[in-house]
């Protein structure tokens, strides 16, 4: 690698890469490893915090309702956004504008209209946050696969696949997915990852997952939410690592 | 393999307001390879999407032999397809691409393997089917599409202008390759282009569109020589159009009078459609009615552009050997050979 002029971008990229995560995440790593009032460091905020018997409990709540999330997103969003792309449809703009709303209206309104709209089955569940999750992860995820969908010919190699045999649902699993794999990896990571932090919609709907518990936590032992909050951070990475590696990795490039 | 006929009956397809196919019928028989040939925007391409369900049409019945395969969704037609954009799948290898069809019909992998591997002998690629599509080249990749489509015993074969990507000489091989396939394996086969050289190359019949429209289908010999129509003579091979005067069924020109083969019984100016092949040319300093433009070369024999005395370009084509002195500004006697010329 060259240190030049050309360089200099770089420097700067991961000058802000530094500012703005690197030290925020060192700082939290360095808090949660204090010993408080004794003084000095050690692992006694970890150890303290794995022995808490909530924690597991809502860890996996929250994974689970955290895969639940993905999987609606994957269900729902590739087979329209396959169709968008495939019908050229003028609607393809206005889906585009929908996806974005979740960004400009208030959490407390999706609450809202959830307390209106969802059947009482569902407003009695768990299982209606993952739908709310979606809706929140929704303009992350549509970006990820319309770019992905974008890149490759996505007419092409479905009209070859059906010509051979393949039905729409399995030209889209056996052929579209896998090529598209590295933005489906970035739609689960990017809805995983919304969905395990959601705090907001979740406490208006006053439901309790690993969020609204280390908040509670913290309000007795700050140094152990926050060491709580750096396990929790190491899930979804290592969920999402496990997905890129069980994903087979063929070399895929598109043909020119 | 394919065991009966195809055809299409009356399919009218619109796209908007542009009328893609208007009450077009095609017929193909077992065994034949019949070329769609025609200008961007005449419907062939929309033909072949309807016979592969890729497309539906507005009005009109797709069969298959007897059976009615108008409503039957793509997947289930049993139609191997080669398109003109390379369509490998990039994450699956040669192999696994080859044996996709096959995946599809629940083909156990040591039977989808062998077979796979039969078809890419008969492709030339056996030795490449652990590669991935972007480790070939342009014509590989053809190759491979045209084994995929083949690996399955399609009842049709249906090739989408699969050569025009490709570079000439490549194109030129890998073309004698898909007639050499479809006679060996006697797959029936129709294949839509634009480039009348290839059309007319390989098939048994070609079928000129327009507008939506079969304008004629005959074989190749019998289409460059008896064009049916004047967008047929002017599509098919080189054509001049050389105006002269129709006294019903002859009509005068460049001083002689000839048969009018499509004679309608007009009498007035008209252009006669000749022929370069059907031009002789010959160095006359005396009795000249016209001049050399330009001669090009093109190995056995040259083509000669002339200009009339009243400026109409005249191309032919004579044996190299007899062209030495017709060169640019050369005066020369233009004379036609044919007993019969149509006229637009």
């Amino acid at each position: 690698m060259k240190l030049g002029k050309l360089n200099l971008p770089l420097i700067i990229t991961l000058l802000l890469f530094g500012a703005f995560v690197v030290i925020p995440m060192g700082s939290a790593f360095e808090y949660s490893i204090r010993r408080g009032l004794e003084g000095g460091y050690g692992l006694q905020n970890y150890l303290w915090a794995v022995r808490e018997e909530d924690f597991s409990y809502y860890l996996i709540r929250s994974t689970w309702l955290s895969a639940v999330t993905v999987l609606i997103t994957l269900v729902i969003l590739v087979p329209t956004l396959t169709w968008i792309h495939l019908s050229n449809s003028k609607l393809r703009e206005l889906i585009d504008g929908l996806s974005l709303l979740p960004l400009v209206i208030p959490v407390v309104a999706f609450a809202v209209g959830a307390q209106i709209s969802f059947p009482e089955f569902i407003q009695s569940s768990v299982m209606e946050l993952p739908f709310l999750y979606f809706i929140l992860a929704l303009p992350y995820a549509y970006r990820a696969l319309d770019i992905g969908l974008k890149a490759i010919p996505l007419k092409t190699l479905s009209e070859a696949a059906r010509s051979a045999g393949a039905s729409w649902l399995r030209a889209i699993v056996i052929v579209i997915l896998p090529v598209i794999r590295s933005a489906v990896t970035a739609t689960i990571a990017l809805t995983f990852a919304l969905s395990i932090g959601e705090f907001t919609m979740t406490v208006l709907l006053h439901w309790d997952t690993f969020p609204t518990w280390v908040t509670y936590v913290a309000q007795d032992n700050l140094l152990g939410a926050i060491a709580i909050s750096m396990i929790a951070l190491l899930v979804p990475f290592v969920l999402i690592s496990l997905v890129a590696l069980l994903t087979p990795e063929k070399e895929i490039k598109e043909s020119n | 393999m394919s065991k009966e006929n195809l055809i299409l009956q009356s399919i009218s397809k619109r796209f908007g307001a542009v009328h893609a196919l208007d009450n077009f019928d095609l017929e193909v028989k077992v065994g034949e390879l019949v070329a769609l040939l025609g200008p961007s925007g005449c419907g062939k391409t929309t033909a072949l999407r309807v016979v592969a369900g890729l497309e539906r049409q507005d009005s009109g019945a797709v069969k298959l032999g007897g059976r009615d395969i108008t409503n039957l969704p793509a997947h289930l037609r049993n139609m191997g397809m080669v398109f003109q954009a390379y369509s490998l799948f990039p994450n699956l290898s040669v192999e696994e691409n080859v044996a996709f069809g096959l995946q599809m019909r629940k083909v156990n992998k040591r039977d989808r393997q062998k077979k796979a591997g039969e078809l890419l002998e008969l492709v030339g690629l056996n030795t490449q089917h652990k590669r991935f599509p972007h480790q070939l080249s342009g014509g590989q990749q053809q190759r491979v599409a045209l084994a995929r489509a083949l690996a399955f015993e399609p009842e049709i074969l249906l090739l989408d202008e699969p050569l025009s990507a490709l570079d000439a000489q490549v194109r030129s091989n890998l073309r004698e390759e898909i007639r050499r396939l479809q006679l060996s394996l006697g797959t029936t086969a129709l294949f839509v282009t634009h480039d009348q050289e290839e059309a007319m190359a390989i098939s048994d019949r070609v079928g000129v569109m327009s507008h939506g429209k079969l304008e004629q289908i005959a074989s190749p010999d019998s289409l460059y020589n008896n064009p049916a129509t004047e967008f047929v003579a002017g599509f098919v091979g080189v054509m001049n159009y050389i105006p002269g005067y129709q006294n019903g069924k002859s009509v005068s020109i460049l001083g002689s009078d000839f048969k009018v083969k499509n004679s309608s019984g007009h009498q007035g100016a008209t252009s006669a459609l000749v022929r370069p092949e059907s031009i002789t040319v010959v160095a006359k300093e005396n009795s000249s009615n016209a001049v050399v433009v330009t001669r090009s070369f093109l190995g056995a024999s040259s083509r000669i552009l002339c200009k009339t005395l009243d400026g109409t370009l005249i191309q032919a084509l004579v044996p190299s050997e007899e062209s030495s002195e017709l060169i640019p500004g050369a005066k020369v006697q233009v004379k036609i050979s044919a007993n019969e010329v149509l006229v637009s």
